[in-house]
């Protein structure tokens, strides 16, 4: 908490809006709100050494509340933090300034299911798998499965454009969203239209998504739903070539079969996290497809994908692979399978056109194997994100004996980030796809919009003149 | 002791992946007292970020030690006991709330936490025996009158023991696992010397003291040959095998079956309770949002003694999601569970009724 008079102001103002039950400053709070899901502060807090917490964590139960709370913080020119289920990877959710972290998980009522239109309306602290069993009760789904979709909020997968599992066929989720209510930074409620395809004039409601609390509080979102399908048809694939398998899926795409997931592994993760958890010992780059819906449809769609695969020389492993891989999809991310401390790791996603990925991946990899060679770095990558034009790239760097020391962990772990991500805008990628931008890759975005970056500071500034909001992310500054 | 768990919190301290279940964080919202918090928050007095004081205690007892986190992990962490070795060495420097040594001095004494009253002596000699426990004997009386006659309609006279003596969850929950041990031993001595063979459990939070925790938490063996069985999956196979019969009830109220606390650590049986409900009620239930594998807890066990805040709220979360989903009548068979339900069901306008006696007032 702040010092002084000014901090037990803060504190006491805060406390009129939500009530005392829903403001702490204790130590014990402000350690478990200090971190989220991202490898610096968990490698930090894992070294014993203290990160910077937030000053004041918030509970607020309404968008008024939240726009108080701006009043507040923009009297006291104090940040405000947003935090959802703290799931992001790049350090979008710590208070690197201190200020008012605002967990927003009391705003989790679903308002309305239209099932006519197939779109529901909620607040946006709800958590993704609670409102999924309350949509499948209806026979309902919201087509964003990310992994993290057992603590990641509504808003959270909004904020900085999530994308889940089956977003080749369903979209991201920004792509889902209808509209938003959001609290602006200078404490007015705004709703945006209630469709978003239309010629009224720009689309600014997507300004928010993206902006990852930076512009603003997303607290009520209307998304576009589907019926849970009639038939999944998953099997696996398997490639000797990685560049084949990359044609596969640029045709399947092209050619609109509409797969609901193509997850291709490259060699090194096909050795490496395909054996470890589903226990498969394959050498070559293993493909997960699956077509979903109408049990006809899919088939089809499915024979002419396996038509494809096997013009380019892919060894069909039947149903079950492919079947044990969607159950247990999110089991990579479980420890001690998932990747932990006391090691070295980062997920540089990227997203690129058809014809530069090839390059992309075998310069990215080259860059960080090369330079990082003395580390015994490993970089495995897959591709799982797939468009008509391009597919996201996941790669991850692991570096299993690291430095002990915190700061020369993270100096280093900083440097493969900077090679990695050279590697990708040299090579006409972007810096992330769904992961965020965060505090991690805040530096690159001056790199990434180039002449088009003062346009967003300009906007920044107009709509936060104060900068409380989540400074130090998405390349902004307090 | 915590360094025997250390690998559980390292594994829970930066895991999200049952945040979505844990009942403690859904009535709180508080990401502090979720799993994650509580790992997080071991871990971090591990490395000397945080002292063990009152705050921590605070943080560390808020946990309901109901099982829904490991109930979900696929690499089946055990962080529930991971907590309550933590809970050990608090209590152990005296710091935890003082709610946990009233009921701890109560279950030394008493060997349960309501009345000041040593339990019975076992009912004599036999092959089968049905554990009373504390909750049946004090709480909800009839859950055992109930129990015993459905038993006797398909020919099991089971001899009662450790009629009025905690099942050693409470003390183990509560941070005493030295007590915990001494009460489950007084048991299983208890049924040795009554020549018992199999031990009948009345609820799920039964069976799982004298299964997974007396073994994993306590270290205790089970007496050789001595297999363990809960009373409701027996009943349901004998409705179905045909050996009870029941008539059906004129109950036109639409109801919900509650599945106990603790339901979670035994995960196969949720249809059978289900299934009993199916053979006397004349129209299909409802059911709750928190069901089944991810049935939450009510606000029974040490919770109540160490934060009745979160506990209280834990009962009005499930009071209000029968409501929510249309239900005017709640069935469940955990005497704790029950009066923790009455206490509160006036407010809801739900009735409560117990499944035991449910099934007992219509056998055929």
């Amino acid at each position: 908490m702040r010092q002084g008079i000014q901090g037990e102001m803060i504190r006491s103002e805060l406390e009129e809006v939500v009530g005392q039950d829903f403001i702490s400053v204790e130590k014990t709070d402000l350690l478990v709100y200090s971190t989220d899901w991202s490898w610096m502060p968990q490698m930090w807090l894992d070294r014993g050494q203290p990160l910077m917490p937030p000053d004041y964590i918030v509970h607020p139960g309404s968008p008024q509340e939240i726009s108080d709370i701006m009043e507040i913080a923009n009297k006291y020119r104090i940040p405000v933090i947003p935090f959802g289920g703290g799931s992001g990877t790049q350090g979008g959710a710590l208070s690197v300034f201190g200020g008012i972290m605002l967990d927003l998980k009391r705003l989790d009522k679903i308002i309305e299911i239209d099932e006519q239109s197939l779109t529901v309306t909620a607040e946006a602290g709800l958590i993704l798998s609670q409102l999924e069993w309350t949509l499948n009760e209806r026979g309902l789904t919201l087509p964003h499965y990310p992994a993290s979709a057992n603590c990641a909020t509504l808003g959270g997968c909004i904020a900085p454009r999530g994308t889940g599992t089956i977003s080749t066929k369903y979209g991201k989720a920004e792509d889902m969203v209808l509209s938003l209510e959001v609290v602006l930074p200078t404490g007015e409620i705004i709703h945006t239209p209630p469709v978003p395809q239309h010629a009224s004039g720009p689309d600014f409601f997507r300004l928010f998504m993206g902006s990852e609390g930076t512009l603003g509080i997303i607290t009520k979102v209307t998304m576009q739903l589907d019926y849970l399908p009639e038939s999944r048809l998953l099997r696996a694939l398997l490639f000797e070539d990685l560049n084949d398998a990359l044609e596969a899926g640029r045709r399947i795409m092209t050619r609109r079969l509409d797969p609901f997931v193509i997850r291709l592994y490259d060699p090194d993760s096909t050795r490496s996290r395909v054996r470890k958890i589903l226990g498969y010992e394959l050498e070559g780059a293993y493909m997960v497809i699956g077509f979903d819906g109408d049990p006809d449809i899919a088939a089809l769609q499915e024979r002419k994908a396996l038509e494809i695969a096997s013009e380019l020389n892919a060894t069909d492993l039947g149903r079950e692979p492919g079947e044990k891989w969607w159950e247990h999809r999110y089991d990579f991310y479980y420890p001690p399978q998932s990747l932990k401390l006391p090691w070295m790791y980062g997920t540089t996603e990227t997203v690129t056109t058809y014809d530069k990925i090839t390059n992309l991946y075998w310069s990215e990899k080259r860059a960080v194997e090369e330079t990082y060679a003395d580390w015994n770095v490993k970089f495995i990558g897959h591709f799982s994100h797939w468009f008509h034009w391009g597919v996201m790239l996941y790669c991850r760097f692991i570096i299993e004996e690291p430095p002990e020391d915190a700061e020369e962990a993270l100096r280093l772990h900083n440097r493969i980030w900077n090679t990695a991500m050279t590697a990708v805008l040299e090579n006409g990628g972007m810096i992330n796809e769904h992961h965020g931008v965060g505090l991690k890759l805040s530096r690159y975005m001056r790199r990434q919009y180039g002449d088009a970056w003062p346009f967003m500071l300009k906007l920044k500034k107009t709509i936060d003149p104060n900068g409380i909001m989540n400074p130090g992310k998405v390349g902004f500054g307090f | 002791m915590i360094e025997n768990v250390i690998e559980t919190t390292e594994n829970c301290r930066y895991c999200l992946m049952c945040r979505h279940v844990c009942p403690v964080g859904h009535v709180t919202r508080k990401e502090t007292l979720t799993p994650h918090g509580w790992g997080l928050t071991i871990a971090s007095v591990r490395r000397g970020m945080l002292e063990i004081d009152e705050k921590v205690a605070e943080v560390i007892y808020s946990c309901a030690d109901c099982g829904t986190c490991r109930a979900n992990c696929v690499t089946d962490q055990p962080l529930p006991s991971a907590i309550g070795a933590m809970r050990a060495e608090i209590a152990e420097k005296g710091l935890a709330p003082q709610g946990a040594y009233d009921v701890h001095e109560k279950l030394q004494e008493w060997q349960n936490p309501y009345a000041q009253q040593a339990p019975d002596l076992a009912s004599g000699q036999g092959e089968v025996a049905l554990f009373v426990g504390d909750d049946a004997r004090y709480l909800n009386q009839s859950t055992l009158e109930a129990a015993l006659l459905l038993l006797q309609a398909v020919g099991v006279r089971p001899v009662l023991v450790g009629i009025g003596r905690n099942n050693g969850y409470l003390p183990s929950s509560l941070g005493f696992p030295n007590t915990a041990a001494q009460l489950i031993q007084i048991t299983l001595d208890e049924l040795t010397s009554c020549g018992a063979s199999t031990l009948l459990l009345l609820t799920p939070g039964d069976y799982y003291a004298f299964g997974q925790m007396r073994e994993e938490r306590l270290g205790l063996a089970l007496p050789d040959g001595l297999t363990l069985q809960e009373v409701i999956p027996y009943l349901a196979e004998q409705q179905g095998a045909g050996n009870l019969n029941f008539r059906k009830t004129d109950e036109q109220a639409p109801y919900a079956y509650v599945d106990p606390t603790h339901s979670v650590r035994v995960t196969t049986r949720y249809d059978a309770p289900r299934q009993l409900l199916a053979a006397l009620m004349p129209k299909p239930g409802l059911e709750l949002f928190w069901r089944r594998e991810r049935a939450h807890p009510l606000g029974q066990g040490a919770l109540q003694y160490t934060n009745s805040h979160i506990a209280t709220h834990l009962n009005y979360a499930r009071l209000a999601d029968a409501l929510e989903r249309g239900a005017q009548l709640l069935v469940t068979e955990d005497p704790a569970g029950l009066a923790q339900m009455e206490r509160f069901a006036g407010r809801f306008r739900l009735r409560v009724q117990g499944l035991y006696e449910l099934l007992a007032g219509q056998l055929a």
